[in-house]
């Protein structure tokens, strides 16, 4: 018997009683669709950040923050008592970022520059000439050889006197420039408000003094546009001393700190940093958490779906048994007929096969239609400013290796039940009634 | 010498259960079947008629005793040359139609030919000629099921003889149809034994349809109490180191002859009116091989 007909016999038996068929299949469509989908959505965040990470590039920048405030951060989810104890000399008690820790930070073999920076806040922008105003959420321009991702002009100069400033493309259009190229080299006026005056002002506007900054870049939507527009360091300066005209000194310190090292070196940069109090975080370790975010989450997700496998793999005993069971005559008459028990053995164990390749197929093809729904969904709703990113992506690889292994789990399951055909007698078989 | 002995058996005992309820089925068989021969199994019902006929055709293994196939022990098989012979030198009607009852007539006939790994067009082609040879092409779409008592058995005996079997097991092969549809089914085995000198082994209770053999074994309690060839098998033994093959058969033909005449008359004391006629075909039948 050639295996086509083996297949092709397993199908048809499989079509004998579709009801019970059909309920084992769906158990099984049940555990794939859970593990596919989850597969899926898995393989769209990585590609998403790997995506990411070759837009931006950003081998050696590294992000620094002083080891006190990137706990406070861990801390607020740390609901439990903890006893205190006195900080020893070293120990770093509030979340700045001192001028002697830089000066160290700068020594470190293979950190080839490091910027401290303070806070700075800007209350909006509008373009130059126009009345259209958009709060403005701004952070720095990196140093370094990071890849801004742009989707027209230039990356800000880190060390140009002049003020300039890259905007997202999404403010960029709803400044009036539908086309990115169109406001590169075009100036914008940006309002910064003065803390102290502020407190006092009668109006707000009263506490604002507005700057002038040249648009040099526009920045293209992915991830590093979630952090804003982004100022060279002459303009974030400028506002930062607005932001703090009249105000104590030492409430003026630097928080934050960007680093261009050496990407060789960023492990033993890191481990030095630690030592001086410094939490130094790379691109990668930061895309890192969101990976590691959506892992444990698909993890979980897979787990359920092999449960319900499981779950699915007794279903195919069950049913296999029963088949066998009421067979018992016809497997007699095979045996009888000159059948082998291997053969008989392939028959009930390619039924199982099939069992599970049908339930992958199905599950295949239910979550492939319900990728495509939540890729569409979420293209225009949560998804909007991240046009690059797919929730769901379903590799060929991916399917096949997962229906090839939920065949495999199905085979396993229809061992015993095929054993068991194979090894009745076709004597009694002939005699059951 | 032994080279037209198809099968043999060697103080044959077949038991089932254990202990208590152990039973012997079988207690003591010996008996050769030739080529060629179409021999009848008669008894009574639990007499061991089936359980002698699975152990010939090597279905089940017998508890004590032998059955050689030619000069092989059949023991001494491996299942793969077990099922070998089960699919290609045997062809087996069952007591109770064994089909698939869900399955295309087609299909059922063609199950032999597929375990046999025949290719797609030419089992096909070999079934309709099985079924033709059986005069149910016609049917060959319909469903197993739904045909009737005759035309089932019909089908078993197309797949029985799809393979082109050099002996056929048929047990009860009229048992459940009306002496009409019998007839035919009688007919066509016992023109495969003529036409094609394909052995015939049939269990049967219907000593009309036995008296139609060229041989009768009588068995009761697992004991064979009549072989009425048993005598003509020590004369041809004999006849055989004399002479050659070509003699034997005549002889043995003659034998036979006698032995049917034989039968008969029995018959005829018991004063049935019929069995003249139908004998009277038998008989020329059985003359007309004789003179080949
Ligand atoms: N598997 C078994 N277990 C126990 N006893 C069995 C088994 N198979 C057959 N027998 C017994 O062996 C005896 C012979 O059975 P067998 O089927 O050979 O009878 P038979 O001559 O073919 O009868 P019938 O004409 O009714 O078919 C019976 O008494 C039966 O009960
Ligand atoms: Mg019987």
């Amino acid at each position: 018997m050639k295996v086509l007909d083996i297949i092709r016999d397993a199908n048809a038996n499989l079509l004998r009683n579709k009801m019970r068929s059909f309920l084992t299949i769906l158990a099984i469509f049940i555990g794939s669709f859970v593990i596919i989908l989850s597969t899926g959505i898995s393989a769209g965040v990585n590609d998403f950040v790997d995506k990411q990470m070759s837009a931006v590039g950003g081998e050696g920048y590294v992000e620094i923050m002083n080891t006190a405030a990137s706990e406070q951060v861990t801390q607020m989810f740390n609901q439990d008592a903890q006893e205190y104890t006195e900080p020893g000399e070293n120990e770093n008690t509030d979340i700045y970022i001192s001028d002697k820790q830089i000066e160290d930070a700068r020594k470190i073999d293979g950190v080839k520059s490091i910027d401290a920076f303070k806070n700075a806040s800007a209350e909006y922008i509008k373009m130059k000439g126009e009345n259209k105003r958009f709060k403005l959420n701004l952070n720095l321009v990196p140093r370094g050889n990071l890849n801004m991702d742009l989707s027209a002009g230039r990356k800000a100069d880190p060390d140009a006197e002049d003020y300039e400033i890259i905007v997202q493309q999404n403010l960029a259009e709803s400044l009036g420039y539908d086309n990115p190229e169109d406001i590169v080299g075009k100036t914008a006026e940006i309002a910064v408000p003065s803390t102290v005056a502020c407190f006092t002002a009668a109006k707000r506007s009263d506490c604002l003094t507005t700057i002038e900054a040249k648009i040099v870049g526009v920045q293209a939507p992915g991830i590093l546009a979630m952090a804003g527009s982004r100022a060279n360091l002459a303009l974030w300066n400028k506002i930062n001393e607005i932001n703090n005209e009249n105000m104590p000194e030492e409430n003026n310190r630097a928080i934050q700190a960007t680093a261009d090292v050496d990407p060789a070196k960023a492990e033993d940069i890191k481990k030095a940093m630690a030592d001086l109090g410094l939490t130094a975080m790379t691109i990668e370790d930061e895309v890192g958490q969101i990976k590691t975010f959506f892992d444990a989450m698909l993890a979980v997700l897979s787990i359920f779906g092999g449960i319900a496998l499981l779950a699915a793999a007794i279903g195919i005993i069950n049913t296999l048994l029963m088949s066998v069971q009421e067979r018992t005559r016809e497997i007699g008459l095979d045996k009888a007929l000159g059948m082998s028990n291997g053969r008989v053995f392939l028959n009930f164990a390619l039924e199982a096969i099939m069992l599970g390749f049908w339930g992958s197929v199905f599950g295949i093809a239910i979550s492939v239609l319900i990728g495509q729904a939540i890729n569409s969904v979420t293209h225009d709703s949560i998804l909007k400013d991240l046009p690059s990113f797919q929730l769901t992506i379903f590799r060929p690889e991916d399917l096949l290796g997962v229906t090839v292994l939920i065949m495999l789990i199905a085979l396993i399951a229809g061992v015993l039940p095929a054993r068991k055909a194979s090894k009745k007698d076709p004597i009694d078989a002939l005699r059951y009634e | 010498m032994s080279n037209d002995i198809l099968l043999s058996t060697h103080g044959l005992h077949k038991s089932y259960g254990k202990r208590d309820s152990k039973f012997e089925a079988l207690r003591g068989i010996n008996l050769e079947i030739r080529r060629g021969e179409s021999v009848a199994i008669v008894g009574k019902s639990g007499s061991g008629k089936s359980t002698l006929m699975h152990l010939l055709a090597l279905l089940d293994r017998p508890t004590k005793g032998e059955i050689r196939l030619g000069d092989k022990q059949t023991s001494k098989l491996k299942q793969r040359q077990l099922n070998h012979l089960r699919n290609k030198e045997f062809g087996f009607v069952f007591q109770s139609f064994f089909m698939n009852a869900n399955d295309s007539v087609l299909n059922n006939v063609i199950l032999p030919l597929k375990i046999a790994g025949v290719g797609r067009r030419e089992r096909k082609q070999r079934a309709i000629h099985a079924l033709k040879i059986v005069g149910l092409e016609t049917k060959a779409k319909n469903k197993a099921n739904d045909l009737s008592g005759g035309q089932k058995q019909r089908v078993c005996i197309a797949r029985a003889i799809v393979n082109q079997p050099k002996v056929i097991f048929a047990d009860e092969p009229t048992g459940n149809l009306d002496s009409g549809t019998g007839e035919k089914i009688e007919e066509l085995l016992f023109n495969l034994n003529k036409e094609q000198g394909i052995t015939l082994i049939i269990v049967t209770h219907d000593q009309e349809l036995a008296n139609k053999c060229s041989r009768q074994i009588h068995i009761s309690d697992g004991h064979i109490v009549s072989d009425d060839t048993i005598t003509a098998d020590i004369e041809s033994a004999d006849a055989e180191t004399e002479e050659e093959v070509g003699p034997t058969e005549e002889e043995v033909a003659e034998e036979i002859r006698e032995s049917i005449i034989e039968e008969r008359d029995e018959i005829d004391t018991n004063g049935d009116g019929f069995i003249d006629e139908e004998d009277q075909p038998h008989v020329t039948r059985i003359k007309s091989k004789g003179s080949k």
